[in-house]
């Protein structure tokens, strides 16, 4: 039943793209929020609350484009990717002393 | 960008901006409807409890007596609470945090709960229990749900909001053009003018509404950054906002100096600013503070900065530090979505803004069926279940409202637990009134719940003249704008729910299809990479 299968794979690849577009785009803001509060050359409190304050409209610009980019592995690549990356630096680099 | 990638870009968008906007459009039609009469919180808790009607009182005045109250009651407390009245809020709000006993073993000592007090006289109120405003409020972004799952689902559809906001310019090429078209009576073709009317006319406000109203909880949606730079995350707070030092009682007693001056010198301080509250702390000891923390009701900033002063000698001691641009844009953001700022003509148009954003998701939940319907073909399961919960949402929400504040005047008002059963009956007639209209074809359903829903509402005015002695005609003798104007606000609702339940029951459904007016950007689906 290839038409059923199909089906199926349409759905798979549709739930894996509304979880990177929701996970991994919530996990790839909070993590570049939190690289930029860390390293943002100005006072801690104020790179706190610009990082927190911007950090919605990035996440709604990663989920928008979960859904429009045709690609799903590039999708992928690139939010799990900044997600992966942005947090594992921050989590390097540890609480601002 | 060639034509064709903009193409793509705009039909992406379309498909994202109709799913989004129906996974979350029942909830954030409710958010949305409850927040806009949230404008009106402590004005709809003044209406909830008749039997108040308080002049307004200078801060200085319901200080004083406050502080008289608390002598008289809670003298060795650790620390008093004091919420100061203002022109739209007209009592004095109180409650006393008891010193913990030193022995280890000893029960812990009963909080008191909150007391309501006359500003003018320092004496303890007695009023009908409710929720009030309180209601909707919280509703409008707890959801009714145990916390803190509430707060983030409605953190998550304002998210889907925000994204939907953004797809939905992105889809709309001729943006200013649609916002001159409203053709009525022509199906789906009106539903789409309605939606682009509503959303472009306060494209602004929604934008603004959606991000604010995020920054309200950002502390608890987005905590990384504070994270990534704090070790304890009140920390953070204290940089930020500055708290008062927890200094600990000198076991010496000492009289507390007199408040006015405090207030007087914070008013110099914050250049005619007003402080909404105080905190007592270690009240009778040598070492008490007093804190004035100043209202965020006279400026954009809702966060007002305090000043702490020695209780025992009444000098100033600190003042929480000048903000940063951050700070203070957080602050901004905070002061629009709650508008404690606003005055009354833009407090007004806030509301009308509010039903703007309502009206805004109502249409484009109505939309997404219409557009799905084919004419003369039995409705697919997916979309007579979208109608349904339309309904529900749609028209049985405001009937529901209607009978938490009906509620609020037909049970008696010594009853016990009343508060609670007047929130039940907002649940109860607008779940069981969704329920009830499952029985019926969904286009009977359309008009029969909203005119359910607006004889509910032309009840109000009937029922509070019956049951209170402020009722229209004596409001008006009186000149009780307050009562005057709910009374108005009910009538206008019904019959707004009286024309919408009219116009429902004269357009039969399913409608006509118009092909070739289908503009080619809307909501067709897109398939690829899915």
């Amino acid at each position: 039943m290839p038409q059923i299968a199909g089906h199926r794979r349409v759905t798979a690849r549709l739930c894996a793209r509304s979880l990177i577009a929701l996970v991994g785009s919530y996990a790839a803001a909070s993590g570049l929020a939190a690289l930029f509060a860390r390293l943002a050359p100005i006072a801690r409190v104020e790179a706190t609350l610009w990082a927190m304050i911007a950090s919605f409209a990035v996440f709604a610009a990663f989920g928008l484009w979960a859904f429009h980019e045709p690609r799903l592995g590039r999708v992928a690549a690139v939010i799990w990717g900044i997600a992966a990356a942005s947090i594992g630096l921050a989590l390097a680099l540890g609480v601002r002393p | 960008m060639s034509g064709a990638a903009a193409k793509g870009v705009r039909q992406s968008m379309a498909w994202i901006h109709g799913w989004l906007g129906l996974l979350a459009g029942w909830i954030l039609f409710a958010m949305f409807l409850t927040g806009t009469a949230s404008y009106f919180r402590p004005e709809i808790t003044r209406w909830m409890q008749p039997e108040l009607n308080l002049p307004e009182t200078s801060p200085v005045q319901a200080a004083q007596t406050a502080f008289a109250h608390m002598q008289a009651t809670a003298p060795d407390a650790l620390q008093w609470y004091i919420y100061l009245p203002d022109a739209r809020r007209r009592e004095t709000r109180i409650f006393a945090m008891p010193r913990p006993n030193p022995d280890p073993n000893a029960p812990r000592p009963k909080r008191a709960g909150e007391i309501k007090l006359d500003p003018q006289t320092g004496t303890p109120l007695a009023a009908r229990e409710t929720r009030g405003g309180e209601h909707f409020y919280r509703f409008h972004f707890q959801l009714q749900l145990p916390h803190p799952w509430g707060r983030w689902l409605a953190g998550l559809c304002a998210m889907f909001m925000l994204a939907a906001i953004i797809s939905g310019v992105i889809t709309h090429k001729r943006i200013f053009v649609d916002f001159f078209l409203l053709r009525w009576g022509k199906g789906q073709r009106s539903w789409l003018d309605a939606h682009n009317v509503t959303a472009v006319l306060a494209l602004p406000f929604h934008a603004m509404i959606t991000y604010t109203g995020l920054i309200t909880l950002v502390v608890m949606y987005m905590p990384w950054p504070i994270l990534a730079n704090y070790p304890k995350p009140a920390a953070f707070a204290a940089e930020a906002y500055g708290t008062a030092p927890e200094v600990p009682a000198a076991g010496r007693p000492a009289p507390l100096a007199p408040v006015a001056p405090m207030i007087a010198d914070a008013a110099r301080a914050w250049q005619g600013g007003r402080p909404d509250s105080i905190v007592v702390r270690n009240p009778g000891d040598a070492a008490a503070t007093v804190t004035l923390a100043r209202s965020g009701n006279d400026r954009l900033n809702a966060r007002g900065g305090s000043i702490v002063y020695s209780g025992a000698s009444g000098q100033r001691l600190s003042m929480s530090p000048e903000p940063g641009p951050a700070i203070r844009t957080a602050g901004v953001l905070l002061g629009l979505h709650l508008a404690s700022f606003a005055g009354p003509v833009l407090r007004w148009t806030a509301f009308l803004l509010g039903l703007t954003g309502t009206a805004m998701v109502g249409t484009g939940l109505v939309l997404w069926t219409a557009k799905r319907r084919r004419p003369g073909a039995a409705p697919f399961l997916g979309l007579r279940l979208v109608e349904r919960l339309n309904i529900g949402a749609i028209a049985c929400l405001p009937a529901g409202m209607a009978a938490y504040l009906l509620a609020n005047r037909l049970l008696p008002a010594d009853l016990a637990g009343r508060a609670d059963m007047e929130v039940s009956a907002m649940f109860q007639l607008w779940f069981g009134l969704a329920a009830l209209s499952l029985l019926r074809p969904a286009a009977r359903a359309w008009s029969e719940t909203l005119a359910v829903a607006a004889a509910l509402f032309a009840a109000l005015p009937v029922v509070n003249a019956l049951t209170t002695g402020r009722g229209i005609v004596h409001s008006i003798a009186a000149g009780d704008g307050l009562f005057v104007a709910f009374d108005l606000v009910f009538l206008s609702c019904a019959g707004l729910l009286g024309f919408a339940a009219w116009r429902a029951r004269r357009q039969p459904s399913p409608r006509v299809r118009q092909p070739r007016m289908r503009p080619a950007s809307i909501g067709e689906g897109v398939s690829h990479g899915v």
